[in-house]
């Protein structure tokens, strides 16, 4: 910061009053850390299989693109819009992490490099969509048409961006400790994950875990994508994540791997996201600053060796 | 330049403490005459390759010093080659000969040669380090450090994966390097080899020097005693029963390349224990992966009469198939999971374990402490990580995991590797109450006596194809021998 | 003719900085660091190029500051890897994650505007054609130095397995750190291509994903430098069919999408399951008994 010209103390001050300043202010730095925690839950869920998930960025992308499309063309009452637009999403990053788990699990291919390639593929492939054969009519922008008022998710604090979608994430991270610690499902990730070599004489099916996890990770993050689609922008376009899927790597090693410590972490980086712009504007110091604060973060952290090792080609 | 007294080799008061406050090593003190051939005994876990390290220089010690008159060579048991490079490349790495800017090739192929036929080991120069088989793989290894011209030379488990006509091919070796003056440090757990080729022999007991003789002077016995610290329980009784009708395997063909099995054809019958004895990379991996299910293969397999289908580990975990495996920390426990989640892998699914696709914590912690007391693994609580286990207590978890279902097979693969001698006795023991209680048992492995001492039936393996077949009333250890190293 | 002229040039064009960043990739793989911070290298390489010349007028020392400027990344990675245990693709992701930061953060303070910086001055068409006859050059020399050279030797051995170099007397940490010095300042001739070679400015994202295409490259070539050249200037040329082919109606993004595309069918083994140095990405481990 001080190499902005910026005074260090003014710069942190207008970072957190910024995040957390008042209700309005925490409930938008709710709504960044609520962006974070879906892909940051779907790295880890991925970690733990002993995969390195690096495609969040693009699943998310393609889940908030199949749920701006799916929502656009419904006529439906709200309890059926907004499950329909959510499973889009989901479907849609499913579909878009199961290519890189195909690859991983027919031809044992590293999934860094395949979610990686992925990732700007999908970006690509949104831009053009919504550039030309799927833009809305009318729009001012390359993006898909508004959604209908019914599949919009509800607002759950008055004159807010903070809606359903945090509770759900919630939600979401209390299911997956869940699943990780009580289902034979989440025993047999995790034994892929640490031990491929043990877990494959115990009959654990080394290539399925591997690509379910992938997919199902997917999944997630283009849940993500999804509420934002359907919770912030009400449509989608190519900027709606200033590269949520990177940070909540960082987002995702801070927590350990583990969903409730990542919900933790994921406030603590949604308040590095928030307070960033009355940063900028208050104090002068560049929102990049963040940026450069998550790469520290992860190479610091990474020294503890958090990440499990990774799963043997089947 | 030699150490005071004229050593090759000597150590003082040497000390190891790693981080963590584990002390390998306390106050040892050896010394090596040049051109003698000295053995160094110990169970795992005894501190041996922590003091071959630093009498090599590779470590430093915490405490004491070394004297050393010339370099000190090390040839590890897992070797440390490259195993994409030529056999050239290996032996001259950081030393290479140069011509201007470039690696002299032609050089470095012709020192090699010269070496190999100095000391009597045949080796191809050009030849890829990966496609050599294990026995020359170690002459490679040598020569590396015979390259460097070394005082002394220690090896740490030479024999390892050698067939008894290799052995003493490099007990030659060894011979002939010792008549020229080199000291050498074998570090064995094979007594007779300690008996037959050393002239004196140190035994470490947890970190400590606990018997110095001359082998003249000693026994296997006696040694033995020194590296557990008092008497082996012995074996356990091998009831007389009718074995039934087991493991029936046809024209078994798996793997490839070296490891390939040819079309094995043979059976193990409940109530009966069946060794496969071979030197390491004949297809014994091959085998035993076949056969748990691990891989796929092309034959037939029956257990009791019902038809196992390949690749698939679990149906066979369901139809009673038990496996032991051989790299217990890769292929048998989740080092970072708890001892009584370890007990539960392989029947993660299944009742009373899991019902519904939901675990049920409190059975697997139940079952773990009934399999800990019954087979005396040493752990505070079923709670604790197997990382913290000693590798003798993490074999009897995975051996007493094995054997607590009543399996109709058991395939026991390397089942006392690395293993103290106490729990060694205790794995071998219980072997042979399964077998008494009906399990049919598979045992593959590479120590000869201990094969010999368990089995009722015994065939030799040899480039993937079983060369012959022994009662155990015609136990011999030389046509034995001699049909591992393929001259049946 | 003239047009093909024209069209192998610009291929070349394209291909130089995917050229460097491939080689980098290579010299880094070869001896067990999988870098997966190339981006990032690029970037901070791209911007410290612009960076110098802006401030000195003089182009050649833009060239050198972006190689210091990979140095210095690769360095990082290096470090982090093998002194402080990082695993490898965890530090490549913080490190493309802090130069995309500090590249945008840079623009803001060194010139006051977010975006794009100002123009300066740039290497010329002949610094640019230096460039890219420097890029084959190097991969020539890499390919000499892997096959000929003692070095060459120890690094292929670091990467197949370090403890085998270890117990030949030669420090594997000390050269992975190495090999990412190394790497990293290849790259950084890459990165000063693009902003002061091909264009004369930096802008946010400018490198757009070759520090990843450089990966596939390094797969498809089968960790060798003349592999990884060939395949970089594949790759280069697609790029510039890309170009050719925008008026023609073929929407673009496709187009520059196809290199990722032909990286993901080099996963599936199309191009042959060429295998990786054998402890490519794998940590060191320390010295200790078992």
């Amino acid at each position: 910061m001080a190499l902005a010209g910026a005074n260090p103390l003014d710069g942190f001050a207008a970072l957190l009053s910024g995040a957390l300043g008042g209700p309005r202010q925490l409930a938008e730095t709710l709504v960044q850390t609520t962006a974070l925690l879906f892909p940051a839950l779907a790295v880890a869920f991925a970690f733990r299989a002993g995969l390195f998930n690096i495609g969040a960025e693009g699943q998310l992308v393609v889940g908030g693109l199949c749920a701006g499309l799916a929502g656009a063309s419904l006529v439906a009452p709200g309890y059926v819009a907004i499950p329909l637009v959510l499973a889009a999403g989901a479907a849609g990053g499913a579909c878009w992490g199961a290519i890189a788990g195909f690859l991983r699990a027919r031809f044992g291919a590293s999934e860094v490099i395949a979610t990686l390639m992925l990732n700007v593929v999908a970006l690509l492939l949104a831009n053009y969509l919504v550039s030309g054969p799927l833009r809305a009519p009318g729009a001012q922008g390359p993006e898909t048409a508004l959604l209908p008022a019914a599949a919009w998710l509800p607002v759950v604090a008055r004159g807010t961006r903070l809606t359903l979608a945090f509770p759900l994430a919630l939600l979401l991270a209390g299911l997956l400790r869940f699943v990780f610690a009580r289902t034979v499902f989440g025993y047999e990730l995790r034994a892929a994950g640490e031990a491929p070599e043990a877990a494959a004489r115990a009959g654990v099916a080394l290539r399925r875990v591997a690509f379910t996890a992938i997919a199902l990770s997917g999944a997630i993050a283009g849940l993500g994508g999804a509420t934002i689609v359907a919770g912030t922008l009400h449509r989608f376009n190519v900027s709606l994540s200033p590269g949520y899927g990177f940070v909540a790597i960082a987002v995702a090693l801070v927590g350990g791997l583990d969903p409730l410590r990542i919900v933790l972490a994921a406030f603590a980086f949604g308040i590095l996201q928030s307070g960033s712009l009355t940063m900028q504007a208050l104090a002068h110091v560049p929102k990049d600053v963040v940026s450069i604060v998550e790469g520290l973060a992860i190479l610091a952290l990474a020294a503890r060796r958090v990440v499990a090792p990774r799963i043997a080609t089947a | 330049m030699s150490a005071a007294g004229g050593a090759a080799l000597a150590l003082h008061g040497v000390g190891k403490v790693f981080a963590g406050g584990t002390a390998a090593l306390s106050n040892v003190d050896l010394a090596l005459a040049p051109g003698e051939i000295h053995a160094l005994c110990g169970e795992n876990g005894a501190g041996k390759s922590t003091l071959a390290a630093i009498a090599a220089g590779r470590l430093a010690p915490s405490a004491g010093r070394v004297e050393r008159a010339g370099r000190v060579g090390l040839v590890h048991q897992h070797f440390e080659l490259v195993e994409r490079l030529r056999v050239w490349e290996n032996v001259v790495l950081g030393r290479e000969p140069r011509r201007g800017l470039r690696v002299d090739a032609a050089a470095a192929r012709e020192s090699v040669r010269t070496l190999a036929r100095a000391h009597g080991l045949e080796v191809d120069p050009d030849a890829v380090v990966e496609t050599l088989p294990v026995g020359v793989a170690q002459r490679v290894e040598i020569l590396r450090e015979l390259a460097r011209d070394p005082r002394v030379l220690i090896l740490d488990e030479p024999t390892a994966a050698l067939a008894p006509g290799e052995i003493e091919t490099l007990f030659a070796t060894l011979r002939s390097l010792a008549a020229r003056g080199t000291a050498i440090l074998v570090i064995t757990h094979k007594l007779d080899e300690v008996l037959g080729h050393a002239a004196r022999v140190t035994v470490l007991r947890g970190g400590r020097v606990v018997m110095r003789a001359t082998t003249d002077a000693t026994s296997a016995a006696a040694i033995a005693r020194a590296m557990v610290g008092g008497d082996v329980a012995p074996l356990a009784a091998r009831a007389a029963l009718t074995p039934r009708e087991g493991l029936t395997v046809r024209s078994l063909r798996a793997g490839n390349g070296a490891q390939a099995l040819a079309g094995v054809s043979f059976a193990v019958r409940r109530g009966e224990i069946v060794a496969v004895a071979g030197v390491e990379g004949n297809g014994q991996t091959t085998l035993v992966d076949a056969v748990a299910g691990t891989i796929p293969y092309a034959g037939e397999m029956s257990l009791g009469g019902r038809v196992l289908a390949p690749g698939d580990p679990a149906a066979r975990i369901a139809t009673g198939v038990r496996t032991i495996p051989q790299d217990r920390r890769r292929e048998g426990l989740v080092l970072t999971w708890s001892v009584a989640d370890n007990a539960t892998l392989g029947d993660q699914a299944r009742a009373p374990f899991a019902r519904g696709g939901l675990r049920d914590a409190r059975a697997g912690e139940a079952f773990a402490r009934d399999i800990v007391e019954r087979f005396d693994v040493r752990v505070p609580s079923v709670r604790t990580r197997a990382a913290a286990l000693s590798g003798g207590n993490q074999q009897k978890l995975v051996v007493a995991r094995a054997l607590a279902h009543d399996p109709a097979l058991v395939v026991a693969y390397q089942p006392t590797r690395g293993v103290d001698v106490a729990a060694a006795a205790l794995v071998r023991s219980r072997l042979i109450e399964a077998r008494n209680a009906g399990a049919a048992v598979l045992l593959v492995g590479f120590e000869l006596d201990e094969l010999l001492a368990l089995a009722d039936r015994l065939f030799a393996i040899y480039r993937g194809a079983f060369v012959a077949e022994y009662a155990r009333a015609d136990f011999d250890r030389a046509r034995i021998g001699a049909a591992m190293a393929g001259a049946a | 003719m003239h047009e093909t002229f024209a069209f192998v040039t610009l291929a070349l064009v394209k291909a130089a900085p995917l050229v460097f960043a491939a080689l980098a990739g290579v010299a880094c793989e070869r001896a067990g660091v999988l870098n997966i911070a190339l981006e990032g290298g690029l970037t901070v390489s791209a911007f410290a190029a612009v960076a110098a010349s802006y401030a000195t007028g003089n182009p050649l020392l833009g060239l050198a500051a972006a190689v210091a400027a990979g140095a210095l990344l690769g360095g990082v990675l290096g470090v982090a890897a093998t002194r402080f245990g990082v695993d490898q693709i965890v530090a490549g992701t913080g490190l493309n994650l802090l130069a995309a930061g500090a590249g945008a953060y840079g623009l803001v303070v060194l010139f006051g505007a977010p975006g794009a910086s100002p123009e300066v001055r740039a290497l010329g068409p002949r610094g640019e054609a230096a460039l890219v006859v420097a890029a084959f050059a190097l991969a020539l020399g890499m390919h000499a130095f892997f096959a000929y050279a003692p070095w060459g030797l120890r690094w292929r051995a670091c990467g197949e397995n370090p403890a085998a170099l270890r117990a030949a007397g030669v420090d594997p940490a000390r050269l992975r750190v190495a090999a990412t010095l190394a790497g990293g300042a290849i790259a950084g001739l890459g990165g000063a291509f693009l902003s002061l070679g091909e264009l004369d400015l930096y802008s946010d994202g400018m490198t757009a994903g070759r520090g990843f295409i450089a990966l596939a490259a390094v797969i498809f070539g089968r960790w060798t430098p003349l592999g990884a050249t060939a395949a970089a200037v594949a790759f280069g040329a697609a790029s510039a069919l890309q170009f050719v082919l925008q008026r023609s109606g073929v929407p673009s993004d496709l187009m520059a999408a196809l290199p990722y595309l032909a990286a993901l069918a080099a996963l599936t083994g199309i191009a042959g399951r060429a295998r990786p140095p054998q402890a490519d990405g794998v940590p060191l481990q320390p010295e200790t008994a078992p």
